[in-house]
């Protein structure tokens, strides 16, 4: 009761014109930098950032919270239209996404995805508003042991699905493990895998190889069949996107699952990436339309983007409560609280708590503004999926290669990309599941420092990721992720097999 | 010219098996196995190295083993090459010219081609394409393109 009146209280700070039109500037900032591959939100709210340092905190964090919506929804409309996936979070949302608009169903496609984003959102909104000061003690409780557990049950969840051949699965992780690896080595400080090239020192981004794969890739493999060069001629009907949004509840059981993984991966510092990854891949084991993955099936268009939402939600609790940063992001709008004069930590409830519920406030209505906004522009999007496709095709080239050199202004990573794109054609005509390479490449340097962080505290016993409840938990889920689907099969051929015996 | 997928495959299979191969010989230097500040640097990467290299073994023995069926025929490699080789060289030439007069040339040149394509469009298309490239990137976001002659003239 007492977080429901701070919550009132916040919305009276974040109702005024003045926030609104904030809220309306940041969100349309934010659809512009997720749309734009290369550019995150990381570089929007940084640009932004000098501009608050006259401005009230309250209106400040609105501000820069409200680019951040915007460029979660900004991030999926390029996943969905191009395969380019925006950011590194909506990668998970172009499996199903693309086919689905690649099939004269854009509209579709792009409503169902800010549809279920939006109900992610107000998961993490309303976790936030109820366990805003309970968090503190969760998030706590994690060490290297456990956020290795964590990444190990994102990869389990994910990798042991099959349908791809296992050895090609196998390989094109072990890839993206060895990308994530390249450059300065954090736990000891040495620089690995660079080849003789100093300036892969600063890492292969993701990117850049993202952009690569999917972008150059999947044009590629589009131009081989005539297919593309015919534009598609769907109409953009308002009613569509209204049926496919009222049509949403009938798939509320991913939904609300979705939804809490989102939460759960947002809390615990996993991250929207891992969350929408895992979330797909849960969805499509225990969906009953498991065939139609990938080929443009409407709940894993949904699993992922409310697992993104709701961890991209959620992750500002531990920013707030604890003062550790869950993505680039919140990095930066620590250190915009830190010029504003603030400390984030426990101290910040109880001492700014008109800044606190004013933001949580903001986060309902800067939501709203930014569904309505994005729900606005979808006919426009949607209706760059008419252009045809030999004007289309230039246009995406230059638009990865100016996204891979926006980077970190390196020629490098725009050769590097190209390369990607090559690689990408060739693992996709030969069946090559990528999903499991971009997955290593976003955590797995992350997964691997906390597996040897373990390593040091348990002095090289394995005993340590058995050691509490909450990371036995977690091992033994991830355990179960891989082996369960092995079992399954063997079960089913088993039933299967026995009522022909007499 | 027609490719079949057994060399597709092969190709593949040798490509990443040559990664594999430079991973492993490159993480050797970096240290294997336990030492005093912990798991060595060295020692995931070799291991994931070791991993892609026989798996890329047992795919290019695999590859070579399945039917010879052709996956690429020549009105597909030719449709390829059309976009492939402008991209490609539009980013070779980058370094040269600049994005901004790259990118200006490629969008003139992929539209005037095309045969449905207009010199007027192609031209007003292209100036598009780099104005909007200066105003996203110089002007809003403040991250400057190469700009190679450009550059050399002032601008």
């Amino acid at each position: 009761m007492e977080n429901l009146e701070a919550l009132l209280h916040g919305f009276t700070i974040a109702l005024s014109g003045d926030h609104i039109f904030l809220m309306l500037i940041g969100v349309l900032l934010g659809i512009l930098v997720g749309v734009l591959p290369g550019l995150g939100a990381p570089n929007g709210v940084s640009l932004l950032l000098p501009l608050t340092f006259g401005m009230q905190p309250v209106s400040a964090i609105i501000l820069l919270s409200c680019m951040y919506w915007g460029a979660l929804f900004g991030g999926s409309v390029t996943s969905i239209l191009f395969n380019i996936p925006g950011e590194p979070s909506s990668v998970a949302t172009t499996f199903d996404g693309y086919p689905m608009a690649r099939d004269g169903r854009p509209t579709t496609a792009l409503a169902t995805a800010f549809g279920s984003a939006a109900f992610g959102a107000l998961a993490g909104v309303v976790l936030i508003t109820l366990s805003a000061s309970w968090v503190a003690k969760v998030a706590l409780a994690f060490g290297p042991p456990e956020y290795f557990a964590v990444y190990f049950v994102a990869f389990a969840s994910f990798v042991g699905m099959g349908g791809s051949p296992p050895i090609k699965t196998l390989v094109s992780l072990a890839i993206g493990f060895a990308l994530a690896a390249v450059g300065i080595d954090t736990v000891s400080g040495s620089v690995r895998l660079t080849m003789g090239i100093d300036e892969l020192v600063k890492g292969v981004s993701f990117v850049v190889a993202v952009m690569g794969l999917f972008g150059i890739g999947e044009l590629l493999i589009a131009v081989e069949d005539e297919f593309h060069l015919k534009a598609i001629s769907s109409k953009v009907e308002w009613r569509e996107v209204f049926r496919t949004l009222f049509g949403l509840p009938r798939y509320g059981w991913v939904l609300l699952r979705s939804a809490a993984i989102g939460c759960w991966m947002g809390i615990t510092p996993g991250g929207p990436t891992a969350a929408s990854f895992m979330s797909y891949g849960i969805a499509k084991r225990f969906s009953s339309r498991r065939a139609n993955f990938g080929k443009g099936e409407p709940e894993g268009i949904i699993a992922p983007e409310t697992a993104d939402h709701a961890a991209g939600t959620s992750a500002l609790l531990p920013m707030l409560s604890l003062g550790i940063p869950g993505s680039a992001t919140a990095a930066v709008m620590m250190g915009g609280l830190m010029i504003w004069g603030l400390n984030p930590g426990p101290m910040l409830f109880i001492e700014q708590k008109d800044f606190v519920w004013g933001l949580i406030a903001s986060m309902y209505l800067g939501n709203v503004v930014a569904v309505i906004l994005v729900l606005l522009t979808v006919p426009i999007f949607a209706a760059l999926m008419r252009v045809p496709f030999f004007i289309i095709a230039p246009l995406i080239v230059i638009i990865c290669t100016v996204g891979a050199y926006s980077v970190s202004n390196s020629y490098l990573d725009v050769v590097l990309m190209m390369g990607f794109g090559i690689l990408g054609y060739l693992f996709k005509k030969l069946h090559y599941p990528l999903a499991p390479l971009v997955l290593a490449t976003v955590i797995g340097d992350k997964a691997e420092d906390a597996f040897r962080q373990s390593m040091l505290m348990s002095r090289g016993s394995l005993g340590i990721f058995f050691s509490n409840t909450l990371v036995t938990t977690l091992v033994f889920l991830g355990v179960a992720l891989l082996v369960l689907p092995v079992i399954w099969q063997a079960l089913g051929k088993m039933l299967a097999r026995s009522p022909i015996r007499p | 010219m027609m490719i079949s997928r057994r060399s597709l495959e092969t190709a593949t299979a040798l490509l990443t098996g040559a990664f594999g191969a430079a991973v492993v010989v490159s993480s050797i230097g970096n240290g294997i196995g336990w030492s005093a500040s912990g798991v060595d640097a060295g020692t995931f990467p070799f291991i994931v190295g070791l991993i892609i290299l026989s798996g890329s073994i047992f795919n290019l023995v695999q590859g070579w083993l399945e039917a010879g069926d052709i996956l690429l025929r020549p009105s597909e490699l030719k449709r390829l090459a059309i976009l492939f080789i402008p991209a490609a060289v539009y980013v070779g030439v980058i370094p040269l010219i600049g994005m901004y007069l790259a990118s200006a040339a490629y969008v003139f040149g992929a539209l005037a081609w095309h045969k449905r394509g207009s010199f007027v469009f192609a031209g007003i298309a292209a100036i598009g394409t780099a104005l909007a490239l200066y105003v996203i990137f110089e002007r809003m976001f403040q991250i400057s393109l190469p700009r190679g002659l450009l550059g050399d003239f002032g601008f």
